[in-house]
């Protein structure tokens, strides 16, 4: 088996790591930052998989951190989604432009 | 199974805690004794820290101790622990003021709901913060990095019914979670073109790698800025001024004295470890920002009026100084060789050393400034003023504390930071050396005032209206905080013995270097 050309795939982990970074510093809603949180897990995790191809074979032990990562985020997520469900009762409202009270 | 499993120990008991505390909850309120639950995480905290103790006389006796779970690979560098004297050094700091917390909140958390989880949370919290100092691949130490930060971006939004806990949450959540998917990424590349992950098998590989160093720059920067979201160095802080004071009071004790410490442990220990600094010029970068987080928070906590805003700020000037030592002792290993080695010692273990004094004396201040607002119901400083007067006991420690960060002379605080300081003033022909180290001395003159300023305001005034009718807090409340006040003057008096324990570690964290 030849190795694929993975730099598309490489380049195509940074852009996702970009695009949510810019997500989360641009949208001032929060489940658009979760999202945007999310966008970058998954470029992260493309990235451990197209790093360790070597000779058209994956790693076996980088199926496992992914997998554990993907868990992680899913932890993340959820936990940001309940910060979120209090942010509404308090405010009645998820735009961080509004409940932003705290000096940043 | 091998004798190092202990290794294990304090991370299963404090995991086991975490899983039983609901169901002992559960017991103790259909036996009408509801403070089953604080004695139940007492004693795990204790339980701990003894088995920590007997970690620890293994590692005096072996040096380092290392253990591999059985189903995976050593060769593939599958999950690994190592402790060595500095995992030891870190871990007991954390149990350590892991157990005054939980002591703490059994009479300061009294009046809220939930309690089971708050102590579930805490134990998974340092049972991550242990994890942290003995996972010996980068993979494992992640995990363990998951599970502190997940547990204290919950334990920050604990009083879910007030607004600041749930933004300050919020915001420490994001920032935190792309600081560690950023330290993620550069562990992906880091295997990449390694193939493992474990840490003393990538120091081994990556001098024998032919790549373009930018590459393994561009990790060490990485690294630096993931985790040093967590560490809070200064570009990277906004999160902590409003985490820290959200928090309940104990809370930012564990956040301010030992979560941000786990961020600049996990710094050095890879930097050190894994890349050279003989090889690799990151001493440059540390002191560069060490200088910039100092001066950066020591102007800002100036221009606070809350008082845990301004010890949260304080925090940040006092990792300035940590990062700086680290960074002192990496530069002059990189510029003089193995003839730096000496500064470079005592830069780390001014660096190490003040990481202990920093968790001792920020733990205090933070448990109490819990101890006044719990009676005076403000964190006003200008309506606090006075309370030192009505409470004896934690006023006389709050400034035990404040003197040991001011670094004045018979206090534990004042010989990390003459270490560092004289390690910078070592060769007085490198300009860089002596001015960044003459700006962290103007530093911590500066700072010193205002801690002086602090002292005198909440000892020295005419009380005011708000604490006028304030005692002393219960016992339980003010023992922790009087033992961590005793422990900064006994340790100042009688510094030897945590000197020689700080000097072994850094030992062990340079070992590869100079031998």
């Amino acid at each position: 088996m030849s190795t694929p050309d993975f730099t598309l795939y490489a380049i195509t982990a940074i852009f996702l790591y970009i695009i949510g970074l810019y997500g989360i510093v641009v949208r001032r809603n929060m489940i658009r930052t979760i999202i945007g949180l999310e966008i970058v897990t998954a470029g992260v995790n493309l990235n451990f998989l197209v790093f360790t191809i070597l000779d058209g074979d994956l790693l076996p032990l980088a199926q496992y951190f992914v997998a554990i990562s993907i868990v992680i985020g899913a932890a993340v997520a959820s936990l940001a989604l309940m910060i979120t469900i209090q942010a509404y009762r308090h405010y009645g409202s998820i735009d961080l432009k509004k409940t932003s009270r705290l000096r940043w | 199974m091998p004798e190092s499993w202990i290794i294990l120990q304090p991370i299963i008991i404090l995991f086991t805690g975490a899983l039983l505390t609901p169901l002992i909850e559960y017991f103790g309120r259909a036996l009408k004794f509801e403070k089953v639950r604080d004695a139940f995480a007492v004693i795990i905290f204790g339980l701990s820290l003894y088995s920590l103790l007997g970690i620890y006389e293994e590692v005096q006796r072996q040096g380092q101790l290392t253990y591999f779970l059985s189903p995976y690979e050593p060769k593939m560098g599958g999950v690994s622990f190592f402790v060595d004297q500095f995992s030891v050094f870190m871990a007991l700091l954390f149990c350590l003021l892991g157990l005054f917390v939980s002591i703490y909140s059994v009479k300061y958390m009294e009046d809220d709901t939930g309690l089971d989880k708050y102590y579930s949370l805490l134990m998974v919290l340092v049972a991550g913060l242990v994890g942290i100092s003995f996972a010996g691949d980068l993979f494992n130490l992640f995990i363990f990095w998951e599970a502190m930060s997940l547990s204290s971006y919950a334990l920050v939004a604990f009083r879910k019914y007030r607004w600041e806990p749930i933004e300050a949450s919020f915001k420490y959540l994001v920032m935190s979670t792309i600081g560690s998917l950023t330290a993620l990424y550069a562990m992906s590349i880091l295997y990449g073109l390694t193939g493992t992950l474990n840490i003393s098998q990538l120091a081994a590989i990556i001098p024998t790698l032919k790549i373009p160093l930018q590459i393994l720059y561009l990790i060490i920067v990485a690294i630096i800025a993931g985790f040093g979201v967590t560490a809070s160095i200064v570009p990277f802080h906004f999160w902590l001024p409003d985490a820290h004071p959200a928090a309940p009071s104990g809370i930012s004790a564990m956040l301010s004295g030992v979560v941000i410490k786990a961020g600049v442990y996990v710094i050095a220990r890879i930097l050190f470890t894994i890349f050279d600094p003989i090889a690799f010029d990151f001493g440059t970068t540390l002191v560069i920002f060490g200088i910039i987080t100092l001066s950066v928070a020591n102007f800002m906590a100036l221009l606070q009026r809350d008082i845990k805003r301004l010890l949260a700020f304080s925090s940040i000037v006092n990792i300035g100084y940590i990062v700086f030592g680290f960074g002192i002792g990496a530069y002059a290993l990189n510029i003089y060789g193995a003839a730096g080695y000496s500064i470079a010692t005592l830069a780390t273990m001014g660096a190490i050393f003040h990481i202990f004094n920093h968790a001792i004396g920020k733990g205090l201040l933070f448990l109490g400034a819990g101890c006044f607002i719990h009676e005076a119901g403000t964190r006003d400083l200008v309506d606090l003023e006075g309370a030192g007067k009505k409470m004896p006991w934690t006023g006389t420690s709050f400034s035990l504390g404040l003197l040991t960060l001011a670094g004045v002379p018979p206090l534990s605080g004042f010989w990390s930071k003459l270490f560092i300081i004289l390690a910078g003033f070592t060769v007085p022909g490198n300009t860089f050396m002596v001015v960044t180290t003459s700006l962290v001395v103007l530093n911590a003159i500066f700072a010193a005032t205002y801690y002086l300023w602090l002292m005198q305001r909440l000892m020295l005034r005419a009380p005011k209206p708000k604490v006028e009718r304030a005692h002393e807090v219960p016992i339980l409340m003010v023992l922790p905080v009087v033992i961590l006040g005793l422990i900064t003057v006994i340790l100042g008096l009688w510094p030897f013995e945590i000197m020689g324990f700080a000097e072994v570690a850094t030992k062990s964290l340079l070992g590869l270097i100079g031998g």
